[in-house]
């Protein structure tokens, strides 16, 4: 087999597969020359590595940092005083008035009560059972944002439309609604960024989140296996 | 903050790293790290929740600077014929400060051509693997492994030479 720089490079690199790398392995046992080759080039890695490294080390200048640390919506609390669950309580609390009031004398709306706990029902809660956020298509009336595990091992998502967007945990047999805000539809351009679920709701869900979100693979796994509890809670 | 700009925030140290080995000096790469914040904030949107943004964001970084080096040259273009005499003066002392603060490693990354260093940033110094690097350039992985060859040589060569 003849090696050239391209498969010692992809051996510094790690590139090779077991079979490949076992070979070049040996033959660069076996040629003093070749190993010299192999030498400049884990060198170069390791010196590039070197050089560059104490970058990430640096602390960020104050100004790269006030870009994202004032990007804040207007009226995102800045210091909270009690837990936010309790003030989503209470928005969510008066939202659901008017939309039951609204809603339920025509067609049933996204959001309705049971046993005193507001739940998602209608479309909502078919796209919160069904819909992969990896895989929705552009014009989907509901948006599903983000998924992931509480800490008590309940899936949870975030959710936009038009009317509403919210934080949706599954609980007994349906979407608990955790909070809810008014939906892009009515709120964009005013203090929100286009698109993004509203950060009373990203607020949420970070709080709410245990771990990290879920992939697009273990959002399928999750959504395939009927919304189960996770068993590992970290 | 949200928590797309937190996650922003946390992976800074990465993408101003990613900078440094693409522009030429830190100056430039954290006004590269600002454009690219901009575009990012501006471009939110697009994002899907879910997906990884360390690559979206390396992405839009490597862009920022694509567009940054093109105006430069279109800058170039424009204005030296005429200015040369006052740039050459002006620009002499930054030049001698900025060779003084650069080791061999930056003059050796500043021969590349910029389709060689960007490979060079990304597996290198940022340890992508060859297929998320060609997928996050949009090039073909054959095209990546000679980019990154041609690079190394040259580097090799300026390096152990020193």
């Amino acid at each position: 087999m003849r090696i050239d720089d391209d498969l010692l490079m992809a051996l510094a690199d790690g590139e090779l597969d077991a079979l490949t790398r076992a070979r070049v392995e040996r033959a660069v046992a076996e040629d003093p020359a070749l190993e010299a080759r192999l030498k400049v080039q884990r060198r170069l890695r390791a010196r590039l590595a070197d050089h560059y490294a104490p970058v990430a080390q640096e602390d960020v200048p104050e100004r790269l940092r006030a870009m994202l640390e004032t990007n804040v919506v207007s009226f995102a609390p800045a210091r909270r005083a009690r837990p936010m669950w309790q003030n989503f309580a209470a928005l969510a609390a008066t939202l659901v008035i008017g939309l039951a009031l609204g809603r339920t004398l025509t067609t049933p709306g996204p959001i309705g009560v049971e046993r005193g706990t507001m739940v998602a029902q209608g479309a909502l809660a078919d796209a919160l059972e069904t819909q992969l956020a990896s895989a929705q298509a552009p014009d989907a009336a509901t948006r599903i944002g983000v998924t992931f595990n509480r800490a008590d091992g309940r899936p949870c998502r975030t959710f936009d439309s038009a009317a509403v967007s919210g934080l949706a945990c599954r609980g007994g047999d349906g979407w608990q609604l955790m909070m809810t805000a008014a939906g892009s539809g009515r709120a964009r351009g005013e203090f929100r960024q286009a698109g993004s679920a509203g950060p009373l709701v990203l607020q949420a869900a970070q709080e709410a989140m245990a771990g990290a979100p879920l992939d697009a693979a273990a959002e399928r796994r999750a959504r395939d296996s009927g919304w189960q509890r996770s068993e590992t809670s970290r | 903050m949200q928590a797309f700009e937190r996650e922003l925030l946390t992976l800074l140290p990465r993408l101003r790293r990613f900078a440094r080995a693409l522009a030429r000096d830190a100056a430039d790469a954290d006004d590269l790290i600002q454009a690219a914040l901009e575009r990012a904030l501006r471009a939110q949107a697009q994002w899907t929740p879910g997906t990884r943004l360390d690559s979206w964001m390396m992405r839009i970084v490597r862009n920022c600077w694509i567009d940054e080096i093109r105006s430069r040259v279109r800058r170039a273009r424009t204005f030296v014929p005429e200015e040369e005499g006052a740039l050459v003066g002006a620009d002499t002392h930054r030049d001698i400060e900025r060779k003084v603060e650069m080791n061999d490693v930056d003059r050796a990354m500043n021969h590349l051509s910029s389709d060689q260093r960007e490979v060079i940033a990304l597996v290198l110094v940022e340890g992508l693997a060859y297929r998320e690097a060609a997928e996050l350039l949009d090039i073909p992985i054959g095209t990546l492994t000679s980019r990154l060859t041609r690079g190394r040589q040259a580097l090799a060569q300026m390096l152990e030479a020193a």
